[in-house]
Order: C-alpha cells, then structure tokens, then sequence
C-alpha cells in the first residue's frame, strides 16, 4: 500500500505534467488558428482553379498537356508522405502510419517513399523503399519550399523515372476530426463521367483570350503546386487541431488523476490520525486500571 | 443596379467576396477588356495590373492589383485567380517605396546574375511600381 510521501511526491509530479499540457494546449491552440486561418483562404482558390480546368479541359477537345498523360505501363511510382515532426498529437501520426502501410500492402505498384516529417517516416521506413527525406530551415515549409519539392516531383515524373506520384497526408477536418488519405497528384486524373457532366452543365462554350491550350498550359502546373501546397496546409491544421484535443484530455486526465490521489492521500491521513487517537485513548484507558 | 458580384482569390488569402459590380476594367494579356452587363462567357489570361471594380450609383468603386491568373466571366459572376491581389486601401506606401528601391538597386548591379535572377527582380520592380502607381490614382 502506498503511503503518504509517496503520494504527496506523485501528486507533485502529475502538478507539473498538467501544466505541461496545459501549455502545450494554449500553444497548439494558437498555431491552429492561424493553420486553420491559412487553410480556409487557400481552399478557395485551389477549388475554383480545379473546377476551372476541369470545365476547360472538357468542353476542350484534343487537349493534352504532359501532366495528364498516363503511363500504365510504368509501375514504378513515387509517394509523398506529409507528417509531423514532433509527437504528443493523439492518432494523427500513427493513423497516417497506419493508412500508409494498408496502402502499401494493397497495391501491385512499385512504390518508394519520400518523406516531410520525421514520425511516420520512423513508422514506415522499414517496409518501402526510401527516396528523400525533406527537411526545412524552418519546421513548417514556406510556399517556396513546397514549390522546389513540386518540381522536383514533376521532374521525375516528366522524365518517366516514375509513372506516377502519390501524396499521403492528414486531411483536416474541424479541431477534432482528421482523414488520412493517400491520393494521387499526377497525372492529373480527369475522369470521362466528369467531363460529360461538365459538359451538359455548359451547353454553351466560352471564349476564351488567348486560346485555351494556352490557358490550360499556365493552368494545369498552377493547379498541381497549389494541390501539394494544399494538402501541406491542410496537413499542418490537422496537426495542431489533433495536438490540441490530445492535449486537453491529458488535462482532463491529469486533473482527474490528482483528484483521485487527494483523495487517498487525505484518507490514509485520517486514518493514521485515528489510529494515534486510539492508541492514546486506549493507553490513557489502561493506565486508569 | 448591379450586374455582377466579384471574388479574388489568390493562393495566401480571399482578397475579396462577392463584391458588387455595376461593370468591371481587367488587364489581360490582349489588352484591358471592359466587363459590362450581359456579357459573354469568357475566360481569359490577366496581366500584371490594376483591376477596377465599379461600383454604379449604390456602391463604392474599389481597385484592385494583380500579378498574372486567369479571369473568369460566367453568368452574373466575375472569378479572379491571381498569384499575388491587394486591395488599394491595403496597399503600405512606404514598404513598396522601400522594395522598389532595394530591387532597383540589385538591378543596376546585375553583372553576373543568371536571367533567373534579373527576371525575379525585374518582376519585384514591377509589382512595386504598380503598387505605387494604384496608390497614386486611387489611394
């Protein structure tokens, strides 16, 4: 049974941890308005420059650009995982980890890995075939930086060393929901069922200043740096949303956990003290004789 | 009457929502196309420049820069993507003064610079002076 030091000292430490948490939850609340701030400007943008190359590219007969060339034949392919550099965030690396591995299990294709982010590399190494691993001046990557990793993707993609690339990332929902996803980037995938739909959306077709292959040429690789800059974001605001709500159960726990060892704490006091009382009440009792 | 309400996003923010617009001035890369009401479907390349948002009798005319993207004319709705947007009320004089000076600079010394280079400081130079001259006519 334990007694009462050492239920004072643990009450002492779970004090410190709960302020730690605490801490920890102000500061990954902040970092989440601001990623939640950033991704909610950036979907608008990514969303219409899809929509607009979509109807473009449907209403647009015989247009092919290099980005939407598949290439069946060529099984090798190239997956991008977007993860945290720092742990302490509940599931959010390890069901990344986990969707990942399901992947990789499941698919025929001849896959290696490059990584953003240290913890699910960590998680996953072992099982693919490692490319690159990305790291930053910063731990966040600027725009620029997500523009150099785009290029180069696409570059590798352009040159046939890979027949297509893939991205695994956290999707963010709200605070406290996320979705791991893995989806693929190029080629860019335009579906047939789509475009007709698209296209009796738009009987009528647009003029366009100058022609659309122009358009559509200063478009498509817009839209596929905008892709991988959004699902980082959206990766980032997962992040801090999922090490918020981490955060604040451990608070609830922690405070839990102090009231709970108060409590044994104050009863095994009492219980010393009654135990004195009755040693002097019964030793003044058999003095009396 | 407005015939139009305008939107301008660009990857880092929403520049503006549903603004209302009577007509609108674009620059694209044909030469600047005047929006009026019922015009036709367009999509078109823009240009650096100065994008102007009429307003009519009941709302306040707004300015806008751009540096290239595409605009989009589709019923009653005008979409503008844009790389980079600022509104002219929003524009910091002395923070574009201060970059077309230091651009300027690097430019006259640009012996040795790759084209890279010189192009991404000539674009500096153009996206401070535009800043300057939207300023200038609309501050």
């Amino acid at each position: 049974m334990a007694n009462i030091k050492d239920l004072k000292s643990k009450i002492k430490s779970t004090k410190g941890t709960l302020k730690i948490t605490q801490a920890m939850k102000l500061v990954s609340a902040a970092k989440l308005n601001k990623a939640q701030h950033a991704i909610q400007n950036a979907r608008p943008y990514a969303n219409e420059l899809e929509l607009t190359i979509k109807t473009v590219s449907a209403l647009c007969e015989e247009y092919s650009h290099e980005y939407l060339v598949e290439k069946p034949e060529n099984k090798k392919t190239l997956l991008l995982v977007l993860s945290a550099n720092k742990g302490l965030c509940g599931g959010y690396n390890s069901q990344l980890a986990k969707k990942v591995k399901t992947f990789l299990n499941e698919t025929d294709l001849e896959i290696e890995v490059s990584y953003i982010g240290k913890k699910v590399r960590d998680l996953v190494k072992k099982q693919a075939k490692e490319k690159t691993f990305y790291t930053f001046a910063k731990t966040d990557p600027s725009f620029l930086d997500m523009k150099k990793v785009a290029d180069e993707l696409s570059e590798a993609f352009l040159s046939g060393e890979y027949g297509r690339i893939l991205v695994a990332h956290n999707i963010f929902h709200s605070a406290i929901n996320f979705e791991p996803t893995v989806k693929q980037v190029l080629p860019m995938a335009l579906d047939n069922k789509e475009k007709e739909a698209l296209k009796e959306q738009f009987p009528f077709d647009f003029k366009y200043d100058p022609d659309p292959k122009q358009i559509l040429d200063t478009l498509i690789p817009e839209a596929y740096t905008s892709s991988l800059w959004t699902a980082q974001l959206d990766s980032i605001a997962a992040e801090h949303g999922s090490r918020m709500t981490a955060m604040d159960s451990a608070v609830g726990n922690c405070k839990d956990a102090i009231r709970s060892m108060t409590i044994k704490m104050n009863k095994l006091r009492q219980a010393a003290i009654t135990t004195e009382l009755i040693e002097v009440v019964s030793g003044a009792e058999s003095l009396k004789g | 009457m407005n015939n139009y309400t305008v939107d301008i996003l660009t990857p880092a923010k929403i520049v503006a929502k549903d603004v209302p617009a009577e007509s609108l001035l674009v620059p694209t890369v044909k030469g600047e196309i005047n929006v009026l009401q019922d015009h036709t479907h367009v999509i078109s390349k823009l240009e650096t420049g100065i994008i102007t948002v009429f307003g009519g009798p009941e709302d306040p005319d707004r300015f806008f820069s751009v540096t290239t993207g595409t605009c989009k004319v589709l019923d009653n709705k005008v979409t503008i993507l844009a790389a980079t947007s600022e509104e002219s009320k929003e524009i910091d004089v002395e923070r574009a003064k201060l970059a077309l000076k230091r651009a300027e600079e690097k430019l006259y010394q640009s012996d040795g610079m790759d084209d890279d280079e010189i192009l991404k400081y000539q674009r500096k130079v153009d996206r401070a002076r535009l800043r300057l001259q939207l300023v200038s006519y609309h501050g």
